[in-house]
């Protein structure tokens, strides 16, 4: 098989994973939305469906080993994603089941905000550890820019809205969202880095 | 800055890969480096010159 059609196959895969989990989330969610399922079913449904970042990891895995972006430091740094978003997952559930059922407050709420916060915190040092650990200097400058960027939405995103709602003009938004704002200006970067990089690939 | 790398790889019939491998970094670090979309590092830049048996000035040309 060539490079090429190696890099083919794999981004075929990416892209039929990425769009079998984005498919199954918005399935349940309306599902979930329209009370044609309950709280408890929502829950165990989301956590399966949560189970095909395992075969999208391996599709990004083998994408870029494709591509030539696969580094010891890669592998141990989704390793370690996945297991925190994992993580996350069942403490996000978990934590909002706690909640509804038994209406804690105080330390008890304090005790249970952390079940989802925790692995948040387990991503963010998963991140830091790549930055670290990635011996190859090309794919740890990509990495940086891609954060830098990820940072740049947040602030700007952040402020904006901040200053919106400061007048009235928007609601609020909790303030939790910086984590995702972030992964998805990071998610973009790196999608226009590679876009880049293949316009510029070997013939 | 400019660079004779891909010119040099060519000379040796060297892949990209071949030419990853040899320096111990990705494929997509010796293709950017060679398109210009990446100035590497003094220590990778005395790498590159030790294995192609040349002096840095030789291989990266100021623009």
């Amino acid at each position: 098989m060539t490079v090429a059609a190696a890099e083919d196959g794999a981004r075929r895969s990416s892209w039929f994973w990425a769009g079998m989990m984005i498919a199954s989330f918005a399935i349940i969610s309306a599902l979930r939305i329209t009370d044609a399922i309950g709280e408890t079913t929502g829950f165990i449904l989301m956590a399966c469906a949560m189970m095909l970042i395992i075969p999208l990891t391996r599709a990004g895995l083998a994408r870029q080993r494709a591509t030539g972006h696969l580094s010891p430091a890669v592998v141990r740094y989704t390793r370690r994603f996945m297991i925190a978003t994992f993580g996350y997952v069942l403490g996000l559930g978990l934590a909002v089941w706690l909640h509804e059922r038994f209406g804690l407050d105080g330390a008890e709420a304090f005790a249970i905000a952390l079940l989802p916060i925790v692995p948040i915190f387990a991503m963010i040092w998963a991140m830091g550890r790549y930055l670290v650990e990635e011996e190859d200097e090309f794919l740890r400058h990509r990495a940086m820019m891609a954060s830098l960027f990820g940072l740049g939405v947040v602030l700007a995103a952040g402020s904006f809205w901040g200053f919106l709602e400061t007048f009235g003009v928007v609601p609020h938004v909790w303030a939790w969202w910086t984590f995702p704002a972030w992964a998805i200006g990071m998610g973009v970067a790196q999608c226009w880095m590679a876009w880049r990089d293949r316009s510029g690939d070997e013939a | 800055m400019k660079n004779r790398l891909k010119v040099l790889r060519a000379e040796r019939d060297w892949s990209q890969e071949d030419l990853a491998r040899q320096l111990e970094v990705s494929r997509q670090s010796v293709n950017a480096i060679e398109t210009g979309r990446y100035d590497p590092s003094l220590p990778l830049a005395f790498r590159i010159a030790e294995l192609f048996g040349m002096p840095i000035e030789s291989i990266f040309l100021r623009d």
